[in-house]
């Protein structure tokens, strides 16, 4: 540590508490029986988790909110399945330039649009997720079209070892959130979310530092649909860049805590457990439930559970570090019991805050 | 090092920032650069990012572009370390076969009972809850010498493929289910077919219609309902057999508007591939495609008018057909021959369109209550209506047959072995409700039952009669269409 | 010829429409700067609203207009009171408005789900399927009725924002918020009456839509969508702007048919949508906004 004072959760303690979370999981497996079907829910889990990191780097980290990045997704999916069974590269190569070319697309819709501020930027993404979804349903040669595209059985890893792929990729974008973070792009990224023209001031050059962390995002989300294809050996456009799927990666990092590491990477643990519960009882209710925690979420926490979690250790009386702030978006005015909404532009007056 | 302290007094309390300007210090490196006066302040545009273009800044740029990849270059290792890391291998696993015969047998499914096809998923459930309830009540499926009862455990996939996956995953490998029967719509059961044939376990469902679920050269996975190319096959026969009696013309011009799914790219197949083994006898005008909930179909409509084609052929789900056949009928269009696929007969369309709307309107499905005055239609129709009090569709026919063929599989393989039953599944010939009276798993469909759908046309005195195949028609179709003042 | 006429008459008929949707959007981005994106929520249950009183009360969907505007109107204010008034405004509060209201949608989508299951629904009134001249070609009388209808709300709503005082408030606080409360409106109020007037509209456009469409609680997600697309490309100035920003819309729709398949003719707005966003971002009319 410099000396600076860094959130709680980008402490060193932190990052070690990770290391050995990840080696915990790695070896578990190996000591305890899980069932099967536990096993290949937690290798997908690692996945969305992964997923939920990559958006939160431009949703919380720039604080651009995506609603279509699904379309990077389903674009390294189909690429990595296209390459598995035109090219039979072995499975890690083909999510890699999925990833790859997943990463280009991103930059190819994102440079002009990433000018766009707040709503706007929002809005474009919708229009770009949903686009894709239809060209991509159109094209029938690259990605069969309605039809999907199938990967031959007994190629490719199994599920059973995609539980250890999928941990790799969870370790290579938690060791990437913290790098991103702690470096001076992240530094600069703190700065282009408050005000992007007062970093510009300082020397921050806004359209790089965006750049990089949209093609970062979306090579990652491109590894993830090729694993996701693996993991499914079929995928079909309809399901791959659908609105639906975007939006699960919104309510994973928000509501697990935006822009911090730990909130998405638990929001994805507890949006697949309430999947995996209400099925069994209320599988009519788990949309609703979303946009309740959501709501939630918005008005009283905005850093979702980690924030939670946040107050809870705080409470609990470990020493608060002086001025720690609590993460990218929130403030943490130790006076202030009731969380303010951040507040970073001047509010129009005549308007409560959380009154 | 000021860029950490500006970025610090932001992310910290706003009265603190209100009290330290914003800029610390200019950092060394930019000194020759004007933080002040931009003149951007004045642009109006949602926030324009700054571009700095001095060739010092470029050599910045490289300099950070290369700590940049170093830094970076820790991924690629971590992935080469993953590559090359050994995964643990599997223990051994698989599915176990017992040459014992268990005292039930479970059958693992799921449905789509709740989310966008639960109407669907509904109505198949009770197919195979009927079949299911018809074993048990005959004292079970005989399996070798005993007698052995069936026990279904039906799960809700919410018409999400992931969640089908899942649960299938679950049902075969922690509930260990001896057999298992599909769930409803393709893409579902096409991505469910991929868990049953990788856990080798014979799979067989009633809601999957596209050939591309079949053609991929699966063992395990047997479908009930016939590719829908049959359903446009079996129109266009009916056609076919108009235009040599002389009642509609040769050649026909064809318009086919068909949904960007599966269904309907199947459907358009059918009628392309009749049309290219009856050479001369049709004209393919209009051939588009659109996508779901349209909201205008004028456009098309218009180029298929403009084109005076005989044959409007679409394929379309529900909403997509209430539009369309609205605007049809508003903007005065008819034509000789109007099918919008399995749409038209049911219940549903006439009353969302009125009885006049749905005039004279063809379709086909694969089995209708019509079919069943005799024999095993008889015998399934009416336990169906005394159960649930109403007329089976044909939802309920294929998934009620699904689970027939299994347990006749079963039966007929003498064990609960997964490789018996699969072959046994794989050579069945069996009495069945479905038209051609027989049902089997052809190898060369990839395992998918093969046979004519059943062609109805809506009368003006409310019946929608079974007009084709000639074996187990109700009443005659008419043609040309004779709402058409041409 | 006869056939671009044609078409051109169902584009104006289908803008209309599309206009209709987009004016409470238009309305509540312009004076809160919040992305109400629980439009679609409201849109879908408002076109539930309208089947269930034809279906149960055998009230004429055209003539349930007042009984829903006045239902969506309360709907618009319990909204603001309860959730939107929360949040700060300004391009922070923005993205949390966006998150907040999808939220409201989501939950919208489960009660409606709850309610009447995801089968798709429609309203059958007798004169579905009966058909209007204009021009030589035959158009739905729904569709045209729909299209007066949008009509006269477009010229309620000028007349509103124009003429009363209640307009002249609404489009002070669009303008600097800061300045009116020192001239003594209560910016709150006007903040939770427009509200509640976007949700009226949001509920005049699901009734709308019920009548020309089948529905099930998912619906309003491509509406919302091209609404954006609308306001947009009409810019947040005016009413009149989403209008001209509605017909832009429905005619790249509909004739774009003669360049792209019509497989594709739906992607054209989420196209258009982005192009202008990046090159235009005040829309094809809107006027240069002070942030």
């Amino acid at each position: 540590m410099r000396g600076l004072r860094l959130p709680a959760w980008l402490s060193g303690r932190t990052l070690l508490l990770f290391a050995a979370g990840l080696a915990v999981l790695y070896a578990a497996p190996l000591v305890l029986s899980m069932g099967d079907y536990t096993h290949n829910v937690m290798g997908l889990t690692f996945m969305f988790m992964a997923a939920a990191l990559a958006w939160n780097w431009l949703g919380g980290y720039v604080g651009q909110i995506s609603f279509g990045h699904s379309a990077m997704f389903g674009v390294g999916g189909f690429v990595a399945a296209r390459l598995a069974l035109e090219l039979s590269l072995p499975f890690w190569a083909a999510w890699c330039i999925g990833g790859l070319v997943a990463g280009i697309y991103a930059l190819l819709w994102g440079h002009p649009t990433l000018r766009l501020r707040g709503p706007y930027f929002a809005i474009a993404t919708i229009g770009v997720g949903e686009a894709t979804r239809l060209v991509a349903t159109y094209w029938d040669e690259f990605t069969g079209g309605s039809s999907g595209l199938s990967l031959p059985i007994g190629q490719g890893p199994t599920k059973y070892a995609l539980y250890w792929y999928g941990l790799y990729l969870l370790a290579g974008a938690v060791a990437l959130s913290y790098w991103l973070r702690r470096s001076r792009i992240g530094l600069g990224l703190l700065a282009i979310k408050e005000d992007v023209e007062a970093a510009g001031d300082v020397g921050v050059n806004a359209t790089f530092y965006q750049d990089l962390v949209l093609f970062l995002s979306g090579t990652v989300m491109g590894v993830c649909g090729g694993f996701y294809a693996s993991y499914q050996a079929f995928i079909d456009p309809q399901d791959m860049f659908s609105f639906d799927r975007s939006i699960g990666f919104i309510l994973m990092a928000v509501i697990g805590g935006i822009g911090t590491i730990l909130g998405p990477a638990l929001g994805a643990v507890v949006f697949v457990m309430i999947q995996e519960f209400l099925l069994a009882t209320y599988p009519q209710l788990y949309l609703g439930l979303y946009g309740l925690l959501l709501v939630l979420v918005i008005l009283f926490e905005p850093l979702g559970i980690s924030g939670l979690l946040l107050r809870l250790g705080r409470r609990l009386g470990r020493r608060p570090t002086p001025g720690v702030a609590a993460g990218g978006i929130a403030t943490s005015s130790s006076a202030a019991e009731g969380e303010q909404q951040p507040v970073l532009e001047s509010p129009r007056p005549g308007q409560g805050g959380a009154a | 090092m000021s860029l950490e302290i500006l970025a610090n007094s932001v992310t910290t309390a706003p009265d603190r920032r209100s009290a330290q300007p914003p800029f610390v210090r200019t950092p060394p490196s930019m000194a020759h650069d004007d933080p002040g006066c931009r003149g951007r302040r004045q642009d109006l545009k949602p926030s324009a990012a700054v571009n700095w273009h001095s060739t010092g800044r470029g050599l910045e740029m490289t300099s950070k572009i290369l700590r940049l990849c170093g830094q970076l270059a820790v991924l690629p290792i971590i992935v080469a370390l993953a590559a090359t890391a050994c995964a643990p291998s599997q223990r051994g696993g698989g599915g176990g076969s017992s040459g014992e015969v268990p005292d039930t047998i479970t059958i693992g499914a799921t449905l789509p009972l709740t989310g966008t096809e639960s109407k669907a998923g509904a109505r198949q459930k009770e197919g195979y809850e009927l079949a299911v309830d018809l074993a048990n009540e005959a004292g079970g499926i005989q399996v070798g010498g005993k007698r052995v009862k069936v026990q279904l455990k039906l799960l809700d996939d919410t018409t999400d493929q992931a969640k089908a996956v899942n649960l299938a995953q679950r049902l075969i490998t922690q509930d260990k289910v001896n057999f298992f029967l599909g769930t409803y719509s393709t893409p579902l059961v096409e991505a469910q077919s991929t868990v049953a044939e990788q856990n080798q376990i014979p799979y067989v469902n009633g809601g999957g219609a596209s050939t591309s679920i079949y053609g991929k050269g699966f063992k395990w996975i047997f479908g009930t309902l016939a590719s829908v190319e049959n359903l446009s096959l079996t129109e266009m026969q009916w056609i076919k057999k108009q235009q040599d009696a002389g009642r509609l013309p040769k050649p026909a011009k064809v318009a086919i508007v068909w949904e960007n799914t599966s269904h309907g790219k199947d459907f358009r197949k059918g009628i392309m591939d009749f049309a290219k083994q009856n050479a001369g006898g049709y004209q393919i005008a209009v051939d588009e495609s659109f996508e779901l909930d349209g909201k205008d179909f004028s456009a098309v409509l218009n180029k298929v008018r403009a084109a005076k084609v005989d044959l409007f052929m679409v394929d379309a789900h529900l909403p997509d057909f209430l539009t369309m056949q609205r605007q049809y009928i508003s903007s005065g269009m008819c034509n000789k021959v109007i099918t919008y696929g399995a749409r038209g007969a049911e219940a549903d369309a006439r009353q969302a369109l009125g009885a006049k709307a749905v005039n004279y309107i063809m379709s086909a499905v694969w089995w209708n209550a019509q079919l069943g005055n005799r024999g095993l239609n008889k015998t399934f129709v009416d336990a169906f209506k005394s159960r649930y009090k109403k007329d089976p569709e044909w939802y309920q026919a294929t998934t009620y047959e699904a689970a027939r063929a299994l347990f006749t599989a079963i039966s007929n393989a003498g064990s609960v072995d997964k490789q018996k039953v699969r072959d046994a599944l794989s050579s069945l010939r069996m009495d069945s409700i479905l038209p051609g009276g027989t049902l089997s798993f052809p190898a060369a469909t990839g395992g998918q039952a093969n046979y004519s759908f059943v062609v109805q046309q809506n009368l003006p005195d409310g019946t929608s009669p079974i007009i084709y195949p000639e074996d187990v028609k109700t009443g005659d179709g008419v043609a040309p269409n004779p709402a058409c003042k041409v | 010829m006869g056939q671009a006429l044609s078409l051109a008459v169902s584009a104006v008929l289908l803008a209309g429409f599309y206009a209709a949707m987009a004016y409470g959007l238009g309305l509540i981005y312009g004076v809160l700067r919040v992305v109400n994106l629980a439009h679609g929520g409201l849109l879908m249950a408002s076109a539930y609203l309208t089947w269930q009183l034809f279906t149960r009360f055998h009230i004429d969907p055209y003539l349930a207009i007042p009984i829903v505007l006045v239902v969506f109107f309360g709907a618009g204010i319990a909204m603001y009171k309860g959730l939107v008034r929360f949040l700060p405004r300004g391009a922070a509060g923005g993205v949390q408005s966006l998150l907040l209201l999808f939220g409201t949608w989501l939950v919208l989508r489960n009660v409606a789900y709850l309610l009447f299951s995801g089968d798709d629904q429609a309203v059958r009134t007798s004169y579905s399927t009966a058909a209007v001249r204009i021009l030589g070609n035959s158009f739905s009388l729904n569709r045209v009725v729909v299209f007066v209808i949008a009509v006269l709300a477009m010229l309620a709503l000028h007349v509103l924002l124009q003429r009363t005082f209640l307009g002249k408030a609404i489009r002070a606080v669009a303008q600097n918020p800061d300045s009116c409360t020192l001239v003594g409106i209560d910016v709150e109020r006007v903040y939770a009456l427009t509200f509640g007037i976007g949700a009226a509209l949001a509920g005049l456009a699901g009734l709308l839509a019920s009548t020309l469409f089948a529905f099930n609680p998912a619906f309003g997600a491509e509406e919302v969508l091209r609404s954006f697309v609308i306001i947009v490309l009409g810019g947040m100035g005016s009413v009149v702007g989403i209008a001209l920003g509605a017909l832009v819309l429905a005619f790249a729709e509909v004739f774009s048919i003669y360049l792209v398949p019509s497989y594709l003719t739906s992607a054209v707005g989420f196209v258009l949508l982005v192009v202008v966003l990046v090159v235009r971002p005040n829309g094809l009319f809107g006027r240069r906004e002070v942030a």
